[in-house]
């Protein structure tokens, strides 16, 4: 049995450790790997030199609430957020997101960290992310440990697989108040199938409304933009207006021109924005009826 | 292309058994259970975590073992089809499958039982519902899922009607 | 299992009829269920050889290219490396329907997934690797996307054999279409576009092969068809058929993707002769994606027409094949949608045409219903729009054109028994058709409701469409009562061999744990001609049958001798010789057989049997009765449909099939379930998406199967006919219930919305376009 000491496969127990390890040349993090796994398997991405699990860090697991605040390691499964008695009272949009993950298999590995890291337009935690305003909570390597910093997650898509991660850098948790009670939340993901789909679109929506105006707007789209994406023009529709037919069809109107979909080999970019139009439509609708 | 010298040393339990064994750090667990220790019963539909063909349990929750590498299994507890076997006897999800006529090829069968026992584990008896829901990461092209899900319920106090 | 048979009546004056329990008709478990329930069922990627070496092929990865150079140099250093192969390594025997393919190519390539060069290495990784260090230098050549392009004027020639790329044309014709034309009052025609579907089994192509010292090769092979399989392999590699040996392990699905001899086979085969070890090649998803063939996609032009009260009059059809780059057995396709067009439902005057037409698309083989699906389609949406136009039930306009028995269809099939009638009526009456079924309602939002109808017309006694459609089975049972039958039969998942097992221990009155079957050595087994056309309960059912009666004869008569008794008042029973009269069990079978064997005239019974059935080969005009019995069936489909998404669920499938007889009632329903799921994916989700002559969705994720989130509702009712000719009357049921799932829900979104889809799949967004289209139709085509 060879007992060469092992470079490639690192499995830290601290974030400081995890930090260090990452910033070592052609490091890349392994989560749940079930993204980054399917492209070695089909050679879309190279096997890194090293590979740093954070699995084992304990302080990237969880869901707790701290002064009012829900806080959620960033390696905290799908299967975890999906039965969360916290998540499904303060964000129910999020355990139904991370519910709709793919399928079991793969919702008791994926995490939430991984989703977001991973970048894609499709993610489905994004969207909730984005209407709840969240936070994300990020540790730099500095040559004397680890610094922290805040990025709004509005800030951390840069592109399709781009955040605003430097290198070195490890995501290690995600915040966000909790939505007040009263507050009209919604999400949803269309795909061809109910499970194992990359979403053609999803469209979240949180809503307060206060004597029939609407107080609190707030909209967000994924796989319509080359990111996740704020629905500023359609909040900007809604904001102080009441729920009624003729705001929510400009605002409607305004989410269609807002995104820019592609066409490819899961929808045409013109069938993605209708479906955009009629979930929000929906979502509205159903708002407005509560 | 893994390093083909670098060696990692890896023990955990399969199947209730201790299990120690060298392996490349980009093993995954199936490739481990199939070519390692000879338990062909996962099988490898798709390598990418897409068909539920490779289905086992890590400690007690059902993954794609083709998503799971070897390396993060130091010290966990894997259960495979045929860990369900005991002494000889038909788990009774596994008798439901046969008695039921959920198996035809039989290439699903045992990633679909694994992912079947994991429901029952938390979710002693599931409704239509949550067994399809449960299930949905499982491909099948010869059943039409029928008889496995009446299998799987069947399994659970108070299986479907018979016709 | 067979329960204790034998009610016993008081003794009275006149003898009383025993009921005995029987095995025919019950839910009987797979016999192999259990070793796959297990993980203990061997299938190919689970065999390892002693040395044995894992092969990997280069595929072309462009469409139409000419091949200037190849330099596996690199490849061929890198240590593990243990063969590489080119094309100038090896003896280039045409194969394929139209020899117009060999293992590994030479001069150019005519799709992506021409094989170009291959590897044996020590390890599937290394194999892999050095595939990646073969450089090939191409010379692209002008593509050919479409059987238009293939056609035009000055399009390139993809085969220089075939200089106007179109390697068939097929004419079919009954009756005479001028005087169907006139004797109607309704005539309607349309287009519709079948996709490339992928069997996706979820065992992926793979093979092994050894040669033994004295040179004879054997075999592991997922094959359907073994012993054609054997003699065209023979051809190819230059070993005489003998000296080949077909194994065939536990299958992980073939949905008939094995009917046809793949390059990826002989290659294997040169790999094993060239390293002189065991070579094995598996596939992965990917590289079944790319490079296995699909079910052969069509565009049917069809023009139908029928008198007011809705009699059919004629049918004329025009179909244009994209036959890809090489041609499998889809080519072949038209020959069976000839029969769909001249004989689902009485037709007097029927035409068919058929170019099949090359192109730089990957190409096609047998996929389950073989051009029945897709000529149902067509034929069952345009009956439906007739139904329509002529404002008659669609159940009255079928019945109106439905078959009795006895009838003789138009191009020479004879409907010995034909359940088509009561298929249609039950199948509605099960889905309340008369309740559920009106009219479309003029919605515009939300979620409208529909049902729709479609029947199947299949082969249902084997198909001779080789010399011979037989099959044998050899039998031999031993000292405790243990039998063992050799069938040529292979069983692909669907349940053949206990099938056949439950047929033996019937004959034979010993419980179903006595009977082993063994399907898979062509060094033991004796001939079949495959598995297809829906033939195995049929035709392996009648020989295994044959076979155990003459042995049931030898046990009775032994028994005679044993018990001093008329051996015709003598039965089997659970594993006794019985008293016909009383049902007395006399004497165990077991104790019967020792005594023929080791007393008296040391006698074993073993007896073997080839059943051809009574059925002719087409004659040049593509007419005649080629199967001893057909099969029918009819489903109707209850969907939802989203009118601002274009999603279609499913609700419900009502599905009546005339199986002549329920022999496994547990695996007969397994078929049409699994059929029904498949005919769902070819309905609504699953497209092979070829751009560019190029694959664009290789993986699950964007290739989409039905999964469990997606069964309807399923009411089966077997209508039973008794075909003389079959097993206690069974005919074959295993692609029919493919057959008419999308028409009926096409049939269904029809008479949900009011518009008609005449292209699958029917996807949400192609869906929501159609309903848009009509929407602006009717608005006069003003804003959109």
């Amino acid at each position: 049995m060879l007992k060469t000491v092992p470079k490639t496969y690192q499995s830290p127990r601290t974030v400081e450790e995890a930090v260090q390890a990452v910033s070592q040349t052609g490091a890349a993090i392994l989560a749940g790997g079930t993204d980054l796994m399917p492209r070695w398997s089909r050679n879309l991405s190279p096997r890194p030199a090293a590979l740093v699990d954070l699995k084992r860090i304990e302080q990237l697991r969880g869901v707790k609430l701290v002064d009012g605040v829900v806080r959620i390691g960033a390696c905290t499964l799908m299967s975890e957020l999906e039965a969360d008695p916290l998540i499904r009272a303060a964000a129910p949009i999020l355990a139904q997101a991370a519910s709709r993950v793919a399928c079991p298999q793969i919702r008791n590995r994926a995490t939430l960290g991984g989703n977001l890291c991973n970048a894609s337009p499709a993610a489905d935690t994004a969207v909730p992310l984005l209407i709840l305003d969240a936070t994300l909570e990020v540790a730099s390597p500095r040559s004397d440990g680890v610094a922290m910093r805040e990025i709004p997650v509005a800030e951390f898509f840069h592109g399709p697989g781009r955040t605003a991660l430097q290198p070195g850098e490890v995501l290690t948790s995600i915040r966000f108040n909790p939505l007040a009670s009263g507050t009209f939340s919604a999400w949803d993901k269309f795909g061809t199938r109910p499970a194992m789909e990359i979403a053609v679109v999803s469209v979240g929506v949180v809503l307060a409304l206060a004597r029939g105006e609407v107080t609190q707007a707030r909209v967000a789209y994924g796989s319509v933009a080359p990111v996740p994406l704020r629905g500023r023009k359609a909040e900007t529709v809604l904001l102080g207006q009441p729920m009624r037919g003729e705001i929510i069809d400009r605002c409607v109107a305004a989410a269609r021109d807002e995104i820019s979909p592609i066409s490819d080999v899961r929808a045409s970019q013109d069938y993605r924005r209708e479906i955009v139009a009629v979930m929000l439509r929906r979502m509205l609708e159903n708002a407005a009826s509560h | 292309m893994p390093q083909a010298t670098e060696l990692l040393d890896l023990a955990f339990t399969v199947n209730g058994e201790p299990v120690q064994l060298a392996v490349s750090p980009f093993s995954s667990l199936l490739d481990v259970l199939r070519e390692n220790l000879e338990l062909t019963g996962a099988k490898r539909g798709c390598g990418e975590g897409e068909c539920g063909a490779c289905s086992v349990l890590l400690n007690g929750k059902v993954v794609n073992s083709c998503l799971v590498l070897a390396a993060e299994c130091a010290g966990a507890d894997v259960l495979t089809i045929e860990g369900l076997t005991r002494a000889e006897r038909l788990h009774p999800l596994q008798e439901a499958f046969v008695q039921h006529g959920a198996v035809q090829c039989g290439y699903c069968t045992p990633g679909m039982v694994m992912a079947a026992y994991g429901l029952l584990l938390e979710n002693p008896s599931p409704s239509e519902a949550e067994v399809c829901r449960a299930l949905e990461g499982n491909l099948c092209r010869c059943t039409g899922y029928r008889k496995i899900i009446d299998a799987v319920l069947a399994a659970t106090n108070g299986g479907p009607p018979h016709d | 299992m067979i329960r204790t048979a034998v009610e016993v009546q008081p003794e009275t004056t006149t003898p009383r009829k025993v009921v005995k329990q029987t095995l025919i008709g019950q839910r009987v478990p797979k016999l192999d269920a259990p070793d796959k329930v297990t993980g203990l069922a061997r299938y190919l990627e689970d065999i390892k050889l002693p040395r044995m070496l894992y092969g990997k092929i280069l595929f072309a990865g462009r469409p139409h290219a000419r091949i200037m150079e190849i330099d596996a140099a690199a490849a061929r250093k890198m240590p593990g490396v243990r063969a590489v192969l080119t094309a100038a390594d090896i003896e280039l025997v045409p194969f394929g329907f139209a020899r117009d393919n060999t293992a590994l190519k030479k001069g150019k390539v005519t799709c992506i997934r021409d094989e170009v060069a291959a590897v044996a290495a020590d390890t599937p990784e290394i194999a892999a690797e050095a595939i990646r260090r073969i450089r090939v230098i191409y010379e692209d050549l002008p593509l050919v996307t479409s059987t238009a392009e293939a056609i035009a004027e000055g399009a390139p020639v993809i085969h220089e054999k075939i200089p106007d790329n179109v390697p068939y044309r097929f004419d079919y014709s009954h009756g005479d279409i001028e005087q169907g034309i006139r004797e109607s009052d309704l005539i309607v025609e349309d287009t519709y576009t079948l996709q490339r579907v992928a069997h996706c089994c979820l065992g992926t192509a793979g093979i092994i092969a050894h040669f033994d010292a004295s040179g004879r090769l054997t075999l592991h092979s997922l094959t359907q068809v073994p012993f054609s399989y054997k003699n065209d392999l023979s051809r190819i590699i230059g070993l005489p058929a003998e000296r080949i040996r077909v194994i065939q392990p536990t299958i992980g699905g073939a949905f008939g993707s094995k009917l046809d001899i793949h390059p990826f086979e002989p290659i294997c085969v040169f790999l094993a002769r060239a390293t002189r070890r065991p070579v094995q090649i598996a596939f992965t998803r990917e590289e079944e994606f790319l490079a296995t063939p699909t079910r052969q996609p069509m565009v049917i032009h069809l023009r139908s027409g029928a008198r007011k009260d809705g009699t059919f009059t004629f049918r004329d059809v025009r179909m244009t094949l994209d036959n890809g780059g090489r041609t499998s057995w889809g080519a072949t396709t038209p020959w069976i949608s000839m029969r769909t067009f001249s004989s689902l439902y009485r037709v007097p005057h029927v035409r068919q045409h058929v170019d099949v037409v090359y192109t730089n698309n990957v190409y096609s083989c047998a996929f389950r219903g073989y051009g029945n699906p897709q000529a149902t389609f067509a034929l069952e949406s345009q009956i439906d729009d007739l139904a329509h136009r002529l404002g008659l039930d669609p159940l009255e306009i079928r019945l109106k054109n439905a078959q009795k028995p006895g009838e003789t269809t138009g191009q020479g099939m004879v409907l010995g028994t034909c359940g088509l009638a009561d298929c249609l009526k039950a199948a509605a009456r099960n889905a309340a058709w008369d309740v559920k079924h009106s009219p479309p309602q003029k919605q515009r939002t939300g979620r409208v409701r529909g049902m729709g109808m479609a029947s199947l017309f299949h082969v249902g006694g084997g198909a001779k469409i080789q010399r011979s459609d037989g099959c044998g089975t050899i039998l031999k049972i031993d000292d405790f009562g243990g039998v063992t039958i050799l069938t040529g039969a292979s069983d692909i998942g669907q349940g053949s061999e206990t099938v056949i097992a439950q047929i033996v221990a019937e004959e034979l009155g010993l419980p179903l744990s006595n009977i082993r079957v063994m399907n898979n050595d062509s060094d033991l087994k004796p001939w079949d001609v495959g598995v297809h056309a829906s033939r195995t309960t049929f035709i392996a059912g009648n020989s295994a049958q044959r076979a155990a009666r003459e042995a049931r004869r030898k046990l009775l008569e032994a028994a005679g001798k044993y018990l001093k008794r008329d051996p015709r008042q003598l039965d089997l029973t659970n594993g006794n010789v019985t008293d016909c009269a009383t049902g007395e069990p006399l004497e165990s079978i077991a104790k019967v057989l020792r005594a023929m064997h080791f007393g008296g005239n040391h006698e074993m019974i073993m007896t073997s049997d080839f059943y051809e059935p009574p059925s002719e080969m087409p004659d040049s005009d593509h007419k005649g009765d080629i199967s001893a019995c057909y099969a029918f069936g009819t489903h109707v489909a209850e969907v939802e449909v989203d009118l601002e998404t274009g999603v279609v669920r499913v609700l419900g499938i009502s599905a009546a099939h005339d199986v002549g007889r329920v022999i496994n009632r547990l695996g007969i329903e397994g078929q049409i379930e699994g059929g029904i799921a498949q005919g769902i994916g070819y309905a609504l989700y699953e497209e092979l998406k070829v751009h560019g002559g190029r694959v664009l969705n290789s993986t699950f994720t964007d290739y989409k199967l039905p999964t469990t989130r997606e069964i309807p509702e399923l009411k089966l009712e077997f209508i039973e006919t008794n075909d003389p000719a079959g097993p206690h009357g069974a005919k074959g049921v295993a692609e029919a219930p493919l057959v008419p799932v999308a028409p009926a829900i096409a049939n269904a979104i029809f008479n949900a919305t009011g518009v008609r889809i005449r292209e699958l799949p029917m996807t949400p967004e192609r869906v929501l376009a159609s309903l848009k289209e009509a929407q602006n139709a009717e608005c006069g085509g003003g804003h959109g």
